[in-house]
């Protein structure tokens, strides 16, 4: 019987995973703010939750904001009026968020296609209204003002007090390395392996035994638990939940960062966000209308580079090792080539 | 939601007995009948194809037994399960798996995915497990290596499925109905398209497929049916006209008048 | 009493016809291209600053009216010759992420073109005051809007229904390949089209500016409200983007004084509730 070559099954804690900590570690120091680090973080997060939907499932959602939005308000409204601590308004958040997504999920995933994604622009307009007419709990146009940002306490005593912005980034470090480790897992489990099936043939999935609704739902169901968890996040970092978190807008930034740091890589998203942010950051001064540049981006992705900056990356170091198997045995070769 | 409500408490079918069948199965288009009272007896561990002049209704019939389309009226058993009414998905799990005709595969991945996803298919709802390693199911892993050996397709585990040749890709079609570990293997025209060359193979695994399982295959090559099948069944106008060995239905002036009939 | 709710119906019907004009672009493109164009907003957007330029360098509302389609539609022909054409053989997905790309190209260059501040358009002094109609007085421009969107929207159908080009492009809207088979130069007509409901927005826009300014934040609404409108009237119909627009019109109008935001909800709900219940809305085809 012939050997089967096995394939490298990498560890979800090496390779992709080792260099999301050095970015991460990096990151204040390299950075002009440690706020600055911390957005890219949050929002890393947020586009590795709309990734799974995205690259891993192949669904468009234009509802991540929903999630987002209610991430951050489920987390304030709990904190401001009932003193929750900061696991507990986390945990509202995650479970908020997961809820919504599930609801928002079971009725989008009736449709395919085109008709999907109007479903969540859909659901996505009215979430946005319904907020800024529930203005006695999300303060409408205004939003949620003095958000806190508890401290990690532990029965009653404090831990660490986040206060400092340092503080906060490495809490919400240390929450996006877990997240990323568990986000390869889930893309290396059976069910994982599942939802690209079915990106890549859903009736075939179908065929060979999947409920192919039962998957999308829980991807939808995770992605809102890890896009409440970015808002909630950011609503303690601004100490401010805006009405822009909900909406539309907010979607797509989610969904432009996705794509463009390479939709279907878990690096893609922190590079994304990462990129993103940091041009915003650096061009936003001298020039109001750089975001003109994430619509050449946009283009630029869809006709050229589908895999995003990751995927050019990849392929850029694809090419770098071809060049290095070959030099060695074709040295009088490439004295040819360049001969010509 | 979908229910497989079990008949009988015996899930095993004697050799000889019907593993598969239809009670006045019909599936109407509107006014149109495409299968019109069908009572279909497939036998366990025959080769059994359905043949028949186009609109016949075979592919009809076939979409009602693998549950793409859900029939008007009538019954269909399976191994003591009423199945009617359940989805596609479901089917597998209780041991049906089917090819299409048209081919549908993962074409971005490889080959060896291709198959192992098929295999870890029959764990259904298991395989809802985000928390665990793909690798913890080896099983699927192994019984995609045993299908590529089947195959011959074992120096090809790392390809693109997509870039197979077309007859490689037929045989990869039935490859994966094979990964459910199906008792009934349902083939919408697996030698679709196929080059003479390639299939001697696929009749030849089909033929050694019928000797373990039940195969029931659409088929339009008169040759490979009279060669590989036990029993035929022939359609003609949404309903049974003549069903027997080859030999049978060879000689059957009614089979001729059908297909005939089109032409003249 | 009665005066008001008169008054908000034929606001609610001008309001429909503008966004008919909106839609029926986008539906046709998307029923012959089998394209969803989400830059269909921004085109609006051009043609309702473009309004503001011929107007402030002329005083010349009718200039506008003319010259703004003309630009905006070639601008469109050059675009899909260049970028749409390449994505047409692609899933939906990457339609929607080109045209959003292109909607946040063009908006972002009119806010470097005109600034961040809506600009006012004076109605033309033709059609300054109101008509009379016993005890009942309704400004003229919003009469005039009605009409001439009806006239316009009169003379596609007739373009659709008794023309040759109106007879391939509803043929090649059920099939494109017996179409070109038959010998028609499909990427022309392509490019023809998307033109021409490109150039549809643009009316809308240089119409709808002297009631409501320019402002470059306008894309994005009016393009959700669009595919609320296709969506209900059904993608590829003519009659459903009629019916579907009024109608939008009419609740927006009724609603805008008691809840504004509830208009919005009702909408995007009546568009959430027809894709689960009739995707192919009240006119479109399986």
């Amino acid at each position: 019987m012939m050997t089967i070559p096995t394939t490298r099954k990498p560890s979800i804690l090496g390779g992709v995973t080792l260099i999301a900590l050095a970015a991460v570690i990096l990151m204040p120091l390299l950075l002009p703010s440690v706020t600055l680090a911390t957005e890219i973080l949050i929002f890393a997060l947020a586009a590795l939750a709309c990734n799974l939907l995205l690259g891993y499932t192949g669904l468009l959602s234009f509802g991540q904001g929903i999630f987002f939005g209610i991430g951050a308000y489920s987390s304030a409204l709990v904190m401001i009026h009932w003193q929750f601590s900061l696991f507990g308004a986390l945990t509202v958040a995650m479970t908020c968020g997961g809820a919504i997504a599930a609801l928002v999920g079971a009725l989008a995933i009736r449709r395919t296609g085109i008709y999907f994604v109007m479903l969540t622009l859909a659901f996505s307009q009215m979430v946005y209204f319904l907020a800024y007419t529930l203005s006695d709990w999300t303060g409408g146009d205004n939003g949620l003002l003095d958000v806190p940002r508890p401290p990690v306490s532990l029965g009653g005593m404090t831990l660490l007090d986040l206060t400092d912005s340092r503080a906060f980034y490495g809490f919400v470090a240390i929450l996006f390395m877990l997240i990323f480790i568990g986000a390869r897992r889930v893309i290396h489990s059976p069910f994982g392996t599942t939802l690209v099936a079915i990106r890549e043939n859903e009736n075939r999935a179908s065929a060979v035994g999947y409920d192919t609704r039962h998957f999308k739902l829980l991807a939808f169901t995770l992605s809102g638990v890890v896009t409440g968890l970015a808002g909630a996040l950011y609503a303690m970092m601004l100490n401010f939940a805006p009405l822009s978190n909900i909406e539309l807008m907010m979607s797509e930034n989610i969904l432009i960062m996705t794509i463009i740091g390479g939709s279907g890589s878990l690096l893609g998203s922190l590079l994304g966000a990462g990129s993103i942010i940091m041009l915003g950051d650096l061009l936003s001064e001298i020039w109001p209308r750089w975001m003109l540049l994430l619509g050449v981006a946009l283009i630029f992705v869809v006709l050229f580079m589908r895999g995003g900056l990751w995927g050019g990356i990849e392929a850029l170091i694809e090419r770098w090792k071809e060049r290095k198997a070959h030099q060695q045995p074709s040295a009088a070769a490439a004295r040819e080539e360049a001969g010509q | 939601m979908n229910t497989i409500t079990p008949i009988s408490n015996s899930t095993t079918v004697q050799s000889g007995e019907a593993i598969l069948s239809t009670q006045g199965l019909v599936l109407a288009y509107g006014a149109f009948r495409a299968v019109d009272g069908v009572d279909l007896q497939i036998r366990q561990g025959t080769v059994h194809t359905v043949i028949g002049p186009n609109g016949a209704g075979k592919t009809s019939l076939f979409h009602c037994l693998t549950g793409e389309r859900r029939p008007s009226a009538g019954r269909i058993l399976f191994g003591g399960h009423d199945v009617t009414r359940s989805s596609a998905h479901g089917r597998v799990g209780i041991g049906m798996a089917r090819s299409f005709q048209i081919t549908s595969l993962f074409q971005n991945l490889s080959v060896r995915e291709n198959l192992r996803l098929a295999s870890q298919g029959r764990d259904g709802h298991r395989a809802l497990t985000f928390w665990r390693a793909e690798e913890s199911k080896r099983c699927h892993l192994d019984q995609a290596d045993e299908v590529l050996e089947r195959l011959q397709l074992t120096a090809r585990a790392g390809v693109p499925a997509g870039d197979l040749s077309h007859g490689q890709q037929r045989v990869l079609e039935v490859g994966m109905a094979l990964c459910g570990r199906p008792k009934l293997l349902l083939l919408d025209e697996p030698t679709s398209g196929m080059g003479i060359d390639d299939i001697p193979i696929m009749t030849n695994l089909i033929a050694e497929l019928g000797k373990e399982l039940t195969v029931m295959l659409i088929e339009h090559n008169m040759g490979i049916v009279m060669s590989i099948s036990d029993r035929i069944t022939v359609m003609h106008q949404g309903r049974i006209l003549v069903e027997g060995t080859p030999e049978q239905v060879r000689s059957d002036d009614r089979v001729r008048a059908a297909y005939l009939g089109e032409c003249a | 009493m009665l005066d008001l709710y008169l008054f908000q119906i034929l606001n609610g019907l001008g309001l429909g016809m503008i966004y008919f004009l909106i839609a029926v672009g986008l539906t046709i493109i998307f029923g012959l291209l089998n394209f969803v164009n989400f830059a269909h907003g921004a085109f609006y957007l051009l043609g309702s600053y473009l309004c503001y330029t011929v107007v402030a360098l002329t005083g010349n509302f009718w200039l506008a009216l003319l010259i703004a389609p003309i630009v905006v539609g070639l601008l469109a022909w050059v675009i899909e010759k260049t970028l749409i054409q390449r994505v047409y053989h692609l899933p939906h997905t990457f339609h929607i992420l080109i045209t959003l790309g292109m909607a946040l190209i063009i908006q972002e260059l009119t806010i470097m073109t005109w600034g961040p501040v809506g600009k006012s358009v004076a109605t033309p002094e033709l059609l300054q005051g109101v008509v009379i109609m016993g005890d009942f007085a309704y400004p003229k421009y919003r009469l005039f809007l009605i009409l001439f969107s009806a006239l316009i929207g009169f003379g596609l159908w007739l373009l659709l229904e008794r023309t040759r080009f109106g007879a391939l492009v509803r043929a090649g809207s059920e099939d494109t390949e017996t179409v070109s088979l038959l010998g028609t130069d499909i990427y022309r007509l392509f490019s023809l089209t998307f033109a021409l409901g490109v150039a549809l927005a643009a009316i809308a826009g240089v119409l709808a500016t002297p009631l409501r300014g320019a402002n470059p934040f306008i894309g994005v609404e009016v393009l959700g409200l669009a595919f609320v409108v296709v969506v209900i009237g059904g993608m590829g119909s003519f009659s459903g983007a009629l019916i579907a627009s009024l109608l939008v019109g009419l609740v927006q109008s009724l609603m805008t004084t008691l809840w504004p935001q509830g208009a919005s909800l009702m909408i995007y709900g009546a568009m959430a509730t027809v894709i689960l219940i009739r995707p192919y809305g009240l006119f479109g085809r399986a």
